[in-house]
């Protein structure tokens, strides 16, 4: 497995082509592993290339080829097999000491038999009935994981691809699984590339890599080979990396596992998956109590046998002790809460595949979010606009729909009509329903968002472009930077033609002699170009991408209209124009962010944000959402504020940075550390999707929680090795989603803060649960030891304390998981995660030495009371054990004489168990409520809020009703019917929990920090 | 690797020493003296209050009762029989007519058993009518004579051995005392064994013949004639009844 893990590395390809380049140090091992790819490559080629690539391959020899390297598909990550799953549920957790009770009890059965032929059959029935309940609570446990599995496996299906290919020179549709290395493939627009190809021949072809490259511009691909690297070379086509354009015929290189792609995938699954903090958390509370009730239970077991016990007896009482020790069912009631949760944060748009992820989010201390399409709307918006010397503000948010700047100026007037027509987006027809900013265009991500702009300003743009008809055009190109159309204009007496332009403010500017200022021509003099230059520059560093924009109206008699505008021959003038003015676009951020960023600020969760944009507009992103907060500064900007050059400025005296992947690649770890440590701000740019692993590794060893976001396969590697990698649910590729522990539906960066705030609720509430479970295992445990050492009658069997801990109980313990939070969840430091843990020391204590104690003195009361009133006073029962439970003695005295059959003492005998069951059962209602809370008063939090509690208190009551009553006649259960008063004995002690407790929580609340707070918050 | 785990052996090693007593902080088991006094101080003030608490509750439990008749009686309705001599594990009683130390053991505890129905013992108990219920209402309550005649030959005034020594053994039947216990109609204790026997009131007398050595006889006893005395429970096997065995050796 270490010699995989630096595989990851090498089937990176990046966004900023020049890693490749300078990987030095560490970044031999990658190389080492891009050439033996290349290599692999060469070798196809040269297979391959005898074959005529019109005829393709024959039937036969595809037939051969698909038999050696196997379908053209993805080997699913190894699933661990479900029986592997279920047994794990059998064995994890408390199970392993209920198995080593039901054998001991088996073996005690044996024992007894061996010398007895009559022994009573009761520990076979209640070692059967301790496996009965680990393969229940198993089975549960196994559907509920089952269960929220089965939400992902629905991602995982994949539409069946089909292939165009030419084989036996007969162009074919196959199923693509059946492509093999040497076939001939068409691709055309819009189609998955079906396999790695490379290009044989194209025409127009696009390619969309983000997915593997997170390059966002749309690749062109042709026949060309233009790099070294497969992985930069401009004629090979990727696996499951869509064509947007044009067609390409290519011929298949690579199939299945040994694409790229294929790579990524097998390798991110190679990368560790850690356990999650709550699993660590559960694992610890486990050990805490597994180690209590076997200490206890070893404890008295030799106090027993010390005791002159027969050893027999002294084991039973050692499965008493653990039975009463084990919470059976918290298990399934913690697993039942997680997946609560889940479903919850599924609501919020959080699709949680891995229900122990549902408590990492909350314990999240560090974000590595991207940029595009999780901070930002991930679409063009204009930003900005600059005419008459001025800059105006344009509204970017979701909907447009507050457009405030000035419109009345005649400028506004010419430039809007440069914008409308000066465009060739449109609209997709058949979508007049559907609001503006909603609406597919055809065009790209600019032309789109200024045809957007101008519909939601102006109305039907396509009926201006109509009134204003278009007779000549030039598009864009990268040579002219300029678009260009001439138009006839919409007013019938004005006979010229006008032509509009825009294009990159620079060369507009070298084409304009005027400049248009309140609807009047000026000539372009020194400062108002000087004016140009000034709000160029203030858009630009913006981050916006800023187009010019001009127009000229060519004078009718030199252009009549029926004038034949030629393009190639440029028979127009394209200098000396009127600029209008300029006009800047961004992708803004979602209207959500900046404050779900404040909350993550006051959650003490740092958002760094990873991307692969250009460091300014990175920043100015993360400026305008609050990743870098409106006061602070970097390194550069203390430099440019001082005017000094940035290697003067003390780096510890910006608070925000922005590194770029050029510099990061240049990093020791111990620098990479430093930074992470040092700044409070930072923002990575410019990054490819490996550099990414390398920050999530730098945060991890801050012994921070990591929560990082990505869409493409590349990201998955990243993703799979923070604590809880976030997929985006409409972005993300199947490769991320797949290695990813959430999916947000959404792709909004909110959703996480949601999350967040549910995951830490969670936690909360489990700790409530934890405690509030704990606490009556005292009172199950204390009647075994005062029944050894004081040789009471048993107060309380151990298929009661099942039908408690697995019956009364569980109802109770999973209606806390609807508690609210107590108070502002999110504005407290994400829990540390060694410190802060679920069940620690005062929680423990809380629960077994001060509650449960209560609890148990509670329990013994109406134990005692049931006893004294039917004659035993609680004098006689003192050693009494021996006699009672001698099946000849059929005439055991009572404090008052009377006379008792053995039958008749063992029917008492179940009636103080059902007491002390009703004991126990009446307090476990003051502990359900006095959890609720562990600082606030009950009365702060309310005590009807929760109502799933008092479903809880009622299921409680009823299942006591029916198994006293109800059942109360079958032998087995050992219930019977209890008088009515007894339910009313401990009443006053539960009233007394509750009273302490809110004594408790009123010190803790006046004197934070003293000694009281110390030993009793838990 | 190993020497990894070593050294995290001895690091683990010396942490808990540190945890034991660290001398830099004087905290011993993670807590000053100061800590641990305190703590100690508030276990004893909350134990304390605890355990006054619960004896309190337990005496305003205990004020409930009556000195003389508890409170309840719903889980005894109906009395159980037992026999003596007191059996030590099973119903059985083996004897040896001519081996008098087989049932020295039976004489001591039939003489021991009957001690305070002996007239002396008897003599400050009331007398009272027979055939009819004696009722009291307190709250000085006092009990029956029984006169120990009615028991004839297990009486024991006449035979101090019970009739063992005869090869006819005595085994009293007593219907377990519950308070406040009124029979309906007229209750008697009927007993019914494979050979004769003779039927005082509450004692079974077995006549085994001389030469018949090595006999067993199995002795079931019932309360009958009464509707609220119950004799027929399938759990309870002394409800009401008694099953017994005796073995008359040589």
């Amino acid at each position: 497995m270490s010699q995989q893990t630096p595989e990851i590395y090498s089937v990176e390809l990046s966004g900023t082509k020049d890693i490749v380049k300078t990987d030095k140090g560490d970044g031999k091992k990658y190389r080492g592993l891009k050439n033996n790819c290349l290599e692999r490559k060469k070798k196809n080629h040269k297979e391959e290339f005898q074959k005529e690539l019109h005829l393709g391959l024959s039937s036969t020899r595809a037939a051969e080829l698909l038999a050696r390297d196997g379908p053209n598909s993805l080997t699913p990550p190894k699933q661990t097999p479900e029986i592997v799953k279920f047994l794990k549920q059998m064995v994890g957790g408390f199970s392993v000491l209920l198995w080593v009770g039901a054998f001991l009890c088996w073996m005690a059965f044996g024992i007894e038999y061996s010398s007895n032929k009559s022994a009573s059959l009761n520990n076979v029935y209640l070692g059967s009935v301790l496996v009965l309940v680990v393969i229940f609570t198993g089975i549960f446990a196994y559907y509920q994981e089952a269960k929220s599995t089965n939400i992902m496996s629905s991602f995982k299906k994949m539409i069946p691809q089909q292939a165009l290919v030419i084989r036996d020179s007969e162009k074919k549709s196959i199923p693509s699984e059946q492509l093999v290395v040497g076939d001939i493939v068409e691709v055309k627009g819009g189609d998955q590339i079906p396999a790695d190809i490379r290009v044989l021949s194209s025409q127009g072809c696009r390619v969309d890599n983000s997915s593997l490259t997170g390059e966002s511009e749309p690749q062109p691909r042709s026949s060309e080979f233009t790099h070294e690297n497969p992985l930069e070379t401009k004629n090979i086509c990727f696996y499951s990396t869509t064509c947007l354009e044009g067609t390409i015929t290519g011929m298949v290189i690579n199939t299945g596992d040994r694409t790229i792609i294929g790579h990524i995938a097998s390798l991110a699954s190679g990368v560790g998956n850690e356990k999650t903090p709550i699993a660590i958390e559960i694992e610890h509370f486990v050990h805490i109590v597994a180690g209590v009730a076997v200490s206890i239970g070893i404890l008295f077991f030799i106090i027993a046998v010390s005791m002159n016990y027969r050893v027999l007896d002294s084991i039973i009482f050692l499965i008493g002790i653990i039975v009463a020790n084990v919470p059976e069912g918290l298990l399934a009631t913690v697993t039942v809460t997680l997946s609560l949760t889940a479903k919850r944060m599924a609501k919020k748009n959080c699709l949680v595949k891995n229900l122990e992820a549902v408590e990492t989010l909350g314990s999240t201390s560090i974000i590595c979010s991207d940029k595009t399409g999780t901070l930002t709307q991930n679409r063009m918006t204009v930003a900005h606009l600059w005419f008459d010397n001025q800059i105006f503000v344009a509204d970017t948010s979701e909907n447009h729909s507050n457009q405030v700047f000035d419109q009345s100026s005649r400028t506004w007037a010419s430039l809007s009509k440069i914008i409308t027509l000066c465009n060739r987006a449109e609209f997709k027809p058949g979508q007049e329903n559907v609001p503006i900013m909603k609406k597919a265009v055809i065009g790209d991500a600019s032309e789109t968002a200024l045809l957007k702009f101008s519909e939601v300003i102006l109305g039907d743009v396509m009926e201006i472009r109509k009134r204003n008809r278009k007779v000549a055009e030039i598009p864009f190109n990268s040579t002219n930077k300029f678009q260009l159309s001439i138009h006839e204009t919409d007013d019938p007496h004005d006979k010229r033609f006008l032509m509009v332009m825009k294009g990159a403010p620079e060369r507009i500017l070298e084409k304009c002699s005027t400049i248009m200022i309140n609807g009047e021509e000026h000539p372009l003099d020194e400062s108002t170009a000087k004016a140009f230059h000034t709000a160029y520059m203030e858009l630009g560093g913006l981050g916006e991408r800023v187009l010019g924009f001009c127009h000229l109206y060519l004078p009718a008699h030199e252009f009549p209209e029926t004038y034949k505008f030629d393009t190639d021959a440029m028979n127009f003038p394209t200098s000396n124009l009127c600029f209008v003015g300029l006009l800047s676009m961004i992708d803004p951020p979602r209207s959500t962010v900046p404050d779900a960023v404040t909350k993550c600020r006051s959650a003490g969760i740092k958002v760094i944000m990873v991307t692969g944009d250009h460091p300014i507009t990175a920043k100015a992103i993360a400026k305008s959402v609050g990743i870098i907060s409106a006061n602070s500064e970097t390194v550069e900007d203390i430099a440019r504020r001082l005017s000094i050059a940035v290697e003067q400025v003390n780096k510890w005296d910006a608070k925000a940075a922005v590194v770029t992947g050029m510099e990061l690649k240049d990093m020791s770890s111990e620098q990479v550390d430093e930074i992470l440590a040092n700044y409070q701000e930072i923002v990575f740019a410019r990054t490819s999707p490996q550099q990414k692993l390398i920050i999530v590794e730098g945060c991890q060893r801050q012994d921070a929680v990591v929560a990082v976001t990505g869409d493409g396969v590349n990201d998955s590697p990243a993703l799979k090795k923070a604590d809880i990698g976030v997929a985006m649910g409409i972005a993300g590729s199947d490769a991320a989603k797949n290695a990813a522990d959430m999916v947000l539906l959404d792709d909004n960066f909110a959703s996480i803060v949601t999350g967040v705030e549910e995951g830490r609720l969670i936690f909360d509430n489990l700790k409530k649960t934890i405690a509030y479970t704990l606490t009556k295992n005292i009172a199950e445990l204390c009647p075994f030891l005062i029944y050894i050492i004081v040789g009471l009658p048993l107060p309380i069997g151990t298929i009661t304390i099942l039908f408690i801990d697995l019956g009364t109980d569980i109802i109770p313990s999973i209606a806390l998981a609807y508690e609210k939070a107590e108070s502002d969840i999110m504005n407290r430091k994400p829990r540390h995660k060694k410190k802060d843990r679920l069940v620690n020391q005062p929680l423990a204590v809380y629960s077994y030495l001060h509650i449960g104690l209560m609890q148990a003195l509670g329990a013994f009361l109406v134990y005692f009371t049931v006893y004294a009133q039917e004659g035993f006073l609680p004098r006689r029962l003192i050693n009494l054990r021996v006699e009672w439970e001698k099946d000849y003695v059929n005439d055991l005295e009572d404090s008052y004489g009377q006379e008792w059959t053995r039958y008749q003492r063992a029917y008492l005998e179940w009636t103080g168990y059902t007491a002390f069951f009703v004991g126990i059962l009446v307090q476990q209602i003051a502990d359900l409520i006095i959890r609720k809370t562990r600082r606030n008063s009950i009365f702060q939090q309310g005590l009807f809020r929760n109502k799933v509690i008092w479903v809880g208190i009622a299921s409680q009551i009823v299942i006591g009703l029916v198994l006293s009553y109800g059942l109360g006649s079958v032998t087995a259960l050992s219930f019977t019917m209890l008088r009515a008063q007894y339910w009313f004995v401990a009443v006053p002690h539960a009233i007394l929990i509750w009273v302490y407790d809110e004594v408790r929580k009123l010190f803790i609340r006046l004197y934070p920090g003293s000694w009281w707070d110390k030993n009793m918050y838990y | 690797m190993t020497k990894n785990e070593k050294k995290s052996l001895n690091q683990s090693l010396a942490e808990w020493k540190l945890f034991i007593y660290n001398p830099t902080t004087g905290e011993f088991l993670g807590r000053t003296a100061k800590s641990w006094g305190l703590i100690l101080l508030f276990y004893l003030v909350f134990y304390g209050f605890l355990a006054a608490l619960f004896s309190f509750t337990m005496w305003v439990m205990l004020q409930t009762l009556n000195d003389e008749v508890p409170k309840y009686r719903d889980q005894i309705p109906s009395p159980g029989l037992m026999v003596f001599p007191k059996p030590v594990t099973a119903l059985e009683y083996t004897f040896s007519r001519s081996d008098p130390t087989s049932y020295a053991g039976y004489i001591e505890d039939l003489k021991k058993f009957l001690k305070p129905y002996t007239l002396e013992e008897q003599k400050n108990l009331t007398v009272c009518p027979d055939g009819a219920l004696f009722e009291q209402k307190g709250p000085v309550y006092v009990a029956c004579q029984f006169p120990i005649s009615l028991l004839q030959a297990c009486s024991g005034m006449n035979d101090p051995d019970f009739g063992y020594s005869q090869g006819n053994p005595c085994i009293l039947v007593k219907m377990n005392r519950i308070i406040g216990l009124k029979p309906e109609g007229v209750p008697r204790i009927d007993c019914v064994l494979k050979v004769g026997y003779l039927q005082p009131l509450v004692a079974v007398q077995v006549s085994f013949a001389p030469n018949n050595t090595g006999k067993e006889v199995t002795v079931e006893c019932k309360i009958d004639g009464s509707a609220n005395l119950k004799s027929q429970d399938d759990r309870d096997k002394f409800l009401g009844r008694v099953t017994f065995k005796i073995t008359a050796r040589a």
